[in-house]
């Protein structure tokens, strides 16, 4: 029994990095009033220039090649909906399909249609005081971008909620007016969280490539982005909430996963599709119990405009 | 500028400058010539190859492409105007690839369990999908209407569960072909002869009924849109619910049957392929029709019409995708190309600031005629 939960606690932790990554950036750029549903595009692109920086570089290097790639198509968003008050949501979904066209053009013709090459993957690292303990084991073996995942929310919740800089970008997803009208810069604020939001979503496709896998695959990363949006909006809004939605989300996977292959019995009772649906109905389900009104920032989707009101 | 023209523009200058972009991307990554040549392969995989008809007379060369256009075209068609339906009151439907596999799978069902002659059989398939499509969609306008549940989320998880269920569950399991034997096929069942869309060339060409059923459905909800009430109502709704209500309209009913409609729209596109080419649900649907389908809607400026030219044109760049790979050059490049054009298309202000009219030079002539007009800040 202990084995199976460790097991199940490894893979949770395995696949949580990447979908935490990309929820809490999707938090930090809703929650300064521009919508991202972009983030699926902006992983895919952080993922294949990770994979493909790191055949040559050290594998950190591709990292943050991801994370480079992850804002520069950030940018595009920004510059179209900050810049030019493009509709938020068409943005986003323009720069999901260029990343979906895109990375399959580029690694076909670079690569061949399977995926990169491999790559070294990140150091997984082997705790020595942990690997001993029964159950905490399951923290051993990870790498560290499961220790950031875990400790970052809980940064971010001290940037959001305790720092001047989080008041203003919490200000500006709620009244930008107020937010000009004390003389703070409501484009730079929103630049900031759109370009952060695009960096962390590119890590957390950085982190399938480099670390969950050791390549890029056609398919990377294969609705993710969509299910940390669900994370978000489940999470709130929030950081601490984000980290419980891509937690539970990822157990969810995990248990999947887990009971596919432990109990193979099960699946001639319980059909897999069944199972595979389950975290997608709850969602739903928790949704519908939530009602959601009432919490999404006040200015989401709407571009500011100075002279209106 | 007129108005009308002002809104078209956009669209037209983005295909293009995507279209322009793919090109010296091809010619950055190959050369100039192999990307000429591969516009022209494009050309004549979408619309007919016209040189090779001259030389030799054969119209199938011409027949075959179109057809393989018409057919991409319906598609897209279909979808799209799910997705211009839904945004016409005022909802953004990223699931139309969700309803549309429902649909497909019903119409799978329907053609291949039921047992009607062709005249009863297609409409009873299609309608079966138009159904189903439907009822998925109305599970995320009730969730919307009754708990406030964003429609962007809650479509999205539909998709998914959709594609767990039908995918991952009834297509390989138990509505698999010869489910309960040892055979190992993916998909549903053929559907019977009579549940086929009839074709409309014979053997030259694959083009079916399915294409003039999606273009009068186009033409049906542009008249519905501007010129019945109910559909006045519903842009009302969807330019401002709150007006809407104040204005004795049914916000929420209007509501509900557009997302109805939306779905009935994009379940009656997976009727589409499977009773036209597929003849069965195939292990999954292939690509995803339903987020083209937003592609298609919003460069067609979410206009029936103008999304029906819109799938028009990328309907004709997919078919004639595949010929590109004679060149070596993926098949994916019209979608790359079209997701480059709704990229531009959401710059759309960057293009109305570039139409704008100059202003006529003032009298005094110190003035310069071609001093470019201040572009408004953000």
């Amino acid at each position: 029994m202990l084995e199976i939960i460790e097991a199940l606690l490894s893979s949770t932790l395995e696949y949580f990095p990447a979908l935490l990554f990309a929820a809490l950036g999707a938090t930090l750029c809703e929650r300064s009033g521009v919508v991202n549903v972009g983030v699926e595009g902006m992983m895919r692109a952080g993922a294949f220039c990770a994979a493909v920086a790191a055949i040559t570089f050290p594998t950190p290097v591709g990292v943050l090649m991801g994370m480079l790639a992850g804002a520069g198509m950030a940018a595009i968003h920004g510059y179209l909906c900050i810049r030019w008050r493009s509709d938020q949501v068409v943005s986003g979904m323009a720069i999901n399909l260029v990343a979906l066209a895109g990375g399959t053009y580029l690694l076909e013709s670079l690569y061949g249609p399977n995926g990169t090459p491999p790559i070294h993957q990140l150091t997984r690292w082997h705790l020595p005081g942990l690997s001993e303990v029964p159950l905490l084991r399951a923290f051993s073996g990870h790498s560290a971008l499961t220790w950031i995942a875990l400790a970052l929310p809980f940064a971010f919740h001290g940037l959001l909620y305790r720092t001047p800089l989080g008041l203003r970008l919490r200000a500006v997803g709620e009244k930008p007016h107020a937010v000009a009208t004390l003389g703070l810069s409501v484009t730079g604020l929103r630049w900031l969280a759109v370009l952060g939001s695009g960096m962390l979503a590119g890590l957390g496709g950085a982190t399938l490539s480099t670390a969950v896998l050791d390549r890029f695959e056609q398919h990377t990363p294969a609705g993710l982005g969509f299910m940390a949006l669900a994370a978000m909006v489940f999470g709130r809004w929030t950081p601490l909430g984000a980290f419980l939605a891509a937690l539970f989300f990822a157990a969810g996977n995990a248990l999947r996963i887990g009971l596919a292959s432990s109990a193979p019995g099960l699946l001639e009772v319980v059909p897999q599709g069944f199972l595979l649906a389950l975290p997608y109905v709850l969602t739903l389900a928790l949704l519908a119990f939530q009602g959601q009104r009432t919490h999404a920032p006040a200015a989401l989707g709407t571009p500011y405009e100075q002279e209106s009101r | 500028m007129g108005e009308r023209l002002r809104a078209v523009l956009p669209s037209v200058f983005s295909v293009l400058l995507a279209l322009a972009v793919c090109w010296v991307f091809i010619a950055l990554t190959r050369d100039a010539e192999t990307a000429t040549g591969a516009y022209l392969q494009m050309l004549r995989g979408g619309l007919g190859d016209w040189p090779l008809y001259f030389e030799g007379g054969r119209l199938a060369v011409l027949t075959r492409p179109l057809g393989e256009a018409a057919i991409k075209a319906a598609l897209l068609l279909l979808t799209g105007l799910s997705v211009t339906v839904a945004f016409k009151v005022g909802l953004f439907n990223i699931g139309a690839q969700g309803q549309m596999l429902v649909g497909a799978l019903a119409a799978a069902v329907a053609g291949a369990q039921l047992q009607l002659p062709a005249v009863l059989h297609v409409p009873v398939a299609v309608l079966a999908a138009c159904v189903a499509g439907a009822l998925w969609a109305l599970i995320a306008a009730g969730l919307k209407l009754a708990r406030g549940v964003h429609e962007v989320i809650s479509t999205i998880m539909l998709n998914w569960v959709a594609v767990s269920l039908v995918d991952n569950w009834l297509s390989v399991g138990p509505l698999r072909a010869g489910a309960g034997t040892n055979l190992s096929v993916t998909g549903t069942a053929e559907i019977a002869a009579s549940a086929q869309l009839p074709r409309l060339l014979g053997d030259i060409s694959r083009l079916h009924l399915g294409f003039p059923l999606a273009l009068a459905v186009a033409l049906a909800i542009w008249v519905w849109l501007s010129r019945l009430r109910s559909g006045f109502e519903t842009r009302a709704v969807g330019l401002g619910a709150e007006a809407a209500r104040a204005a004795g309209i049914p916000v929420v009913r209007r509501t509900a049957q557009a997302m109805g409609l939306a779905g009935a729209l994009a379940g009656m596109a997976g009727a589409v392929l499977v009773l036209g080419t597929e003849y069965r649900y195939p292990g999954g649907l292939g690509a995803p029709y339903g987020f083209d389908g937003i592609a298609i809607s919003l460069i067609g400026g979410n206009h029936p019409l103008g999304v029906a030219l819109s799938a028009l044109f990328f309907g004709a760049l997919r078919a004639g995708g595949t010929r590109m790979q004679l060149l070596g050059v993926h098949k994916s490049y019209p979608e790359l190309i079209q997701g480059l054009a709704l990229l531009f298309v959401a710059g759309r202000l960057v293009w109305l600031s570039l139409l704008r009219p100059r202003r006529v030079a003032p009298v005094a002539p110190t003035r310069q005629p071609e001093a470019s007009p201040e572009v408004p800040r953000a």
